[in-house]
């Protein structure tokens, strides 16, 4: 078979190849979601017991449901993240070097925005709200992009209608269910949603964790 | 020499192909950065132009709406004088993963800043750092991605002013608007582009030199 020279001087193999890589870092993308999606499991019920907390018991240090939770959340995602790097062999491909840093700037924008907003008492503003879910849904915006995975799409539009649902209604009520639905149920299913596809995507090979 | 196999089946060749690719790839994609310079600064002078109508315009709601899509409309008619020219090159991987970056981080301020004009929230300062908070997370993404600790630098410039508007008084957050977009937006923009500049003239100063 020959290899005729297509545009830019690049022989068919070499193109075939590159397909064959990409499609092959896109599949090792997904299985890192998918083994990374604890996290959103995580952070849903972390938001929940915040929520939870402030709601029901907001005489027991109520005031306080945030800034105590959030910590923990990021305490217990260091942990699990050593051990599964300790369980598993650690590797990493492009993709899912690419994946990990949308969601790395991703954590550490949202930590410097609220930390900061949490210290200067601005966290009760709907723009505040809003962004947070705003960022959320960017993050799984560029990450369906990288991965080409739909699904991952629709949750970021999710994210993004109730950010522009927070502003649009204005209100405090309006706000708090759809925080509510937004960081609770979104998050914890869609965790859900991507350790089952890992768990039954077997086909794909390679990982990182 | 030879090729000796590396685990997964992986030769030695096989991974220097690899890397060269991927070398390859960071810098198409630090180039597109830089032929996309103009956008930046034609952003920075957006924000800036805006900044400066409605504080001669104090009590238009009309100011930002009419100056971001007179953005839009330049943003536009720039790229597609770009694709008619033919100055518009294919998109490898690397360009592509930064532009999704960027394309969803216009699509993610879109979303809020629409509805945040709509209903006067704009005043509001979690608004204006989350704008700030948006734009660095887009620069620090694409950093990641191309390697490139200048644009680093940039994402961490916006996120500093992010946090300086909740912590600064007022009167002092319009300040820290125009600093952010002249140093992060006009300037990166234009350092982009001469970088650009400087790497397109670089083969052909080789060509002449060599036929001389």
């Amino acid at each position: 078979m020959t290899n005729p020279e297509p545009n830019n001087g690049k022989t068919r193999d070499e193109l075939l190849q590159r397909i064959e890589l990409m499609e092959q870092m896109i599949a090792e993308g997904r299985r890192y979601t998918g083994r990374n999606s604890w996290i959103f499991v995580l952070w849903g019920l972390v938001d929940l017991v915040a929520i939870g907390w402030q709601q029901y018991f907001p005489h027991f240090g109520g005031p306080w449901a945030w800034p105590v939770c959030l910590p923990a959340g990021v305490v217990l995602t260091f942990a699990g993240k050593m051990l599964q790097r300790r369980s598993q062999g650690y590797s990493k491909s492009d993709k899912c070097g690419r994946v990990m840093s949308v969601w790395g700037m991703m954590g550490l924008a949202m930590g410097i925005y609220v930390a900061s907003a949490m210290l200067t008492h601005f966290d009760w503003q709907f723009s505040y709200m809003a962004a947070i879910l705003m960022m959320m849904g960017m993050a799984h915006a560029i990450s369906a992009m990288l991965l080409r995975w739909p699904m991952q799409g629709v949750v970021a539009a999710v994210y993004w209608a109730g950010g522009v649902a927070i502003l649009a209604f204005n209100s405090g009520k309006a706000t708090n269910v759809i925080w509510l639905i937004e960081m609770g149920v979104v998050m914890i299913v869609f965790g859900l949603y991507a350790t089952r596809v890992e768990q039954t995507g077997s086909r794909l090979k390679g990982g990182c964790a | 020499m030879n090729s000796p196999e590396t685990d997964n089946g992986i030769t030695r060749d096989d991974l220097v192909q690899r890397v060269a690719l991927m070398e390859t790839m960071i810098a198409e994609g630090r180039r597109n950065t830089g032929r996309f310079g103009w956008i930046f600064i034609l952003w920075g002078m957006v924000c800036l132009g805006g900044i400066g109508v409605s504080y001669l315009l104090p009590r238009s709601y009309w100011v930002w709406p009419i100056i971001i899509a007179s953005g839009f409309v330049i943003q536009f008619a720039g790229i597609a004088m770009r694709r008619r020219s033919g100055n518009w090159t294919g998109e490898n991987i690397k360009s592509r993963s930064v532009a999704a970056v960027w394309r969803m981080m216009g699509i993610a301020i879109i979303l809020y800043a629409a509805p945040a004009i709509v209903t006067h929230t704009i005043h509001q300062i979690a608004y204006i750092a989350a704008i700030f908070m948006f734009l660095g997370m887009a620069h620090a993404t694409s950093a990641m991605i191309l390697r490139w600790k200048a644009q680093g630098v940039v994402a961490g410039l916006w996120w500093a002013g992010g946090t300086a508007t909740y912590f600064v008084p007022r009167d002092y957050v319009i300040t820290i608007y125009v600093v952010e977009m002249v140093c992060c937006m006009v300037l990166f923009g234009v350092y982009a582009m001469m970088l650009e500049r400087r790497r397109a003239a670089a083969p052909l100063q080789g060509q002449v030199q060599h036929h001389a």
